[in-house]
């Protein structure tokens, strides 16, 4: 029973690391710029293959492979702000968020079917991947999950470094806290909006190619984690950092305990349940504040 | 040399602003010299907190021109505050999810050092000495007056070339208006170029050098603070009495 326990546990975690990671890259967007980036899975996808392209095709370390990655996705999220949001910010506001949403679920078809065409559809095997597992006490625990952990642990530790510690993270919250206050101190906003979007486009890159190690690589790769992650951005109140990573792993741990207990088809429904009492119980999230708009 | 002979800090050129279809800023011209402290008072929903807006900024220009020490300002709120803007805006606009220390340091985000911030920083505690007690505590937990001294000390902290100040009293109780007052008058004694927009002449009347009256989005009279108390018709007319 221990080792079962446990065994739930490990997936829970690993999982709850991945989403975690996608969760924090969206909640940081929305946060800042009250943004919905809809591209966000596409960007993850598109982290996985350029790992893979630089590993398998071009033949460089797994090191390069991820760099590679990261660099990649700040590359897209700045072009998805010089392309797009750039210039949605200079038409009126408050129309904002609806056409940041439906341009980038646009751009995100579009990328998706950009990496079919480059890559094909059939599934790649990713070769950021430790095989092998090891012992501790009674339990057998592959090297996988921990590396994925490790990883996200240590992304998670330099994004709240970057964000608490720096001057840039500052701003970046100051903005996401006041956006004309902000500006007042002599804060560029449009730079920190920069920023934020490469900055969650390197971490959807980094998660890409986690996601992609778990599983396989292919076009529609990022779907399943961003539809989970913005469950759990719901569920923990969109924009709130660290909710968003304890909703995570809360909520990958349910998961795992349902889909043991109920079975592997139960495990989605059970967090479709979770947003659902999360929104009529508390309509602004576990932790997030109360909102009112004016309309 | 009186500060009115000293070249302008801040010079407003007709300026026209507003919102939407509306003009609420009808052709306002002023100047603040160095070392000067300026009140423009009247009463809610003349254009007041419109007119410090404007100079900061958020809301954009519309006609007319708006300089700092001779330079015409961009529009853009950022560039005013690396020209030494400093605004304290009504409802004190703070990080709330930020410390105190936090929130002075957003105002020393254009620093060019530490030194520098560690400067201002000493400077702002020896004058709000609350703060340095408080430096730990999240700003939305603070009362309205913690909040209005923290608004104060951040625009202390930007070490700006003139400090734009909006109501300050606005919402808070008799004694802490005091407070608050008390501290604007350290920094009018200390030589700080201020431009202040207050409902009640009574408030400034000690403390500014001179005096605009703003109705309707436009400036109808202007002179010392104790010229406009003596004036029974004026202030009955447009800040009822």
């Amino acid at each position: 029973m221990v080792d079962v326990l446990m065994a739930i546990l490990v997936a829970g975690f690993t999982s709850g690391a991945l989403y975690a990671l996608a969760t924090v890259g969206l909640s940081l967007v929305w946060g800042s710029m009250g943004m919905l980036n809809m591209a966000h899975a596409a960007m993850l996808t598109l982290g996985g293959y350029v790992a893979f392209t630089v590993i398998t095709s071009l033949g460089l370390p797994i090191a390069i492979g991820f760099m590679g990655a990261i660099l990649v996705g700040a590359v897209a999220g700045a072009i998805l702000y010089f392309a797009i949001v750039r210039n949605l910010l200079k038409n009126d506001k408050s129309t904002f968020e609806a056409n940041v949403m439906i341009a980038t679920v646009g751009i995100g078809i579009a990328l998706e079917n950009a990496i079919l065409l480059t890559y094909g559809g059939q599934p790649l095997k990713q070769p950021v991947s430790i095989a092998g597992t090891f012992r501790v006490g009674p339990l057998t625990l592959p090297w996988q999950n921990l590396l994925i952990i490790a990883v996200v642990v240590v992304m998670m530790v330099v994004v709240s470094l970057a964000l608490g510690r720096t001057r840039m993270g500052r701003a970046i919250r100051a903005t996401a806290q006041n956006r004309d206050a902000a500006q007042l101190m002599g804060v560029a906003v449009n730079r920190v909006y920069l920023q934020v979007l490469m900055l969650s486009g390197a971490l959807a890159g980094i998660c890409g190619v986690m996601v992609s190690s778990m599983t396989q690589l292919s076009p529609p790769l990022g779907n399943d984690p961003m539809l989970k992650a913005f469950i759990m951005c719901v569920v923990a109140g969109l924009g709130n950092l660290p909710g968003a990573v304890a909703a995570a792993l809360g909520l990958a741990l349910l998961e795992s305990f349902v889909q043991y207990a109920l079975g592997a088809r139960w495990g989605f429904p059970s967090l479709l349940f979770v947003v659902i009492a999360v929104l009529i119980w508390r309509p602004s999230g576990l932790f997030g504040r109360a909102e009112i708009r004016r309309m | 040399m009186g500060a009115a002979a000293k070249p302008p800090v801040l010079q407003l050129d007709n300026i026209v602003s507003g919102y939407d279809g509306l003009d609420v800023l009808k052709g306002i011209s002023l100047t603040v010299h160095a070392g000067e402290f300026v009140t423009v008072v009247g009463p809610n929903g003349h254009g007041k907190s419109t007119l410090l807006k404007t100079i900061s900024g958020l809301v954009p220009l519309r006609a007319g021109q708006i300089g700092i020490d001779g330079q015409r300002l961009s529009g853009k709120p950022h560039e005013t505050a690396m020209l030494g803007v400093a605004h304290v805006p009504q409802g004190d606009m703070l990080f709330a999810q930020m410390s105190v220390l936090e929130n002075l340091l957003m105002g020393a985000y254009l620093a060019p050092d530490k030194a520098e911030i560690t400067r201002r920083l000493d400077e702002v505690y020896a004058l709000l000495p609350k703060l340095a007690d408080r430096r730990n505590q999240i700003a939305s937990s603070l009362s309205g007056g913690e909040r209005r001294m923290v608004g104060i000390g951040r625009g202390l902290m930007m070490g700006g070339r003139i400090l734009l100040i909006d109501e300050p009293s606005l919402g808070l109780a008799p004694l802490i208006i005091d407070q608050v007052y008390g501290v604007i008058a350290e920094l009018s004694k200390a030589g700080r170029t201020v431009l202040l927009v207050e409902e009640n002449p009574a408030r400034v009347e000690d403390l500014a050098d001179r005096l605009h009256l703003l109705d309707d989005g436009a400036i109808v009279w202007s002179g010392k603070p104790a010229e406009l108390m003596a004036r029974d018709e004026l202030l009955a007319t447009y800040l009822g009495g």
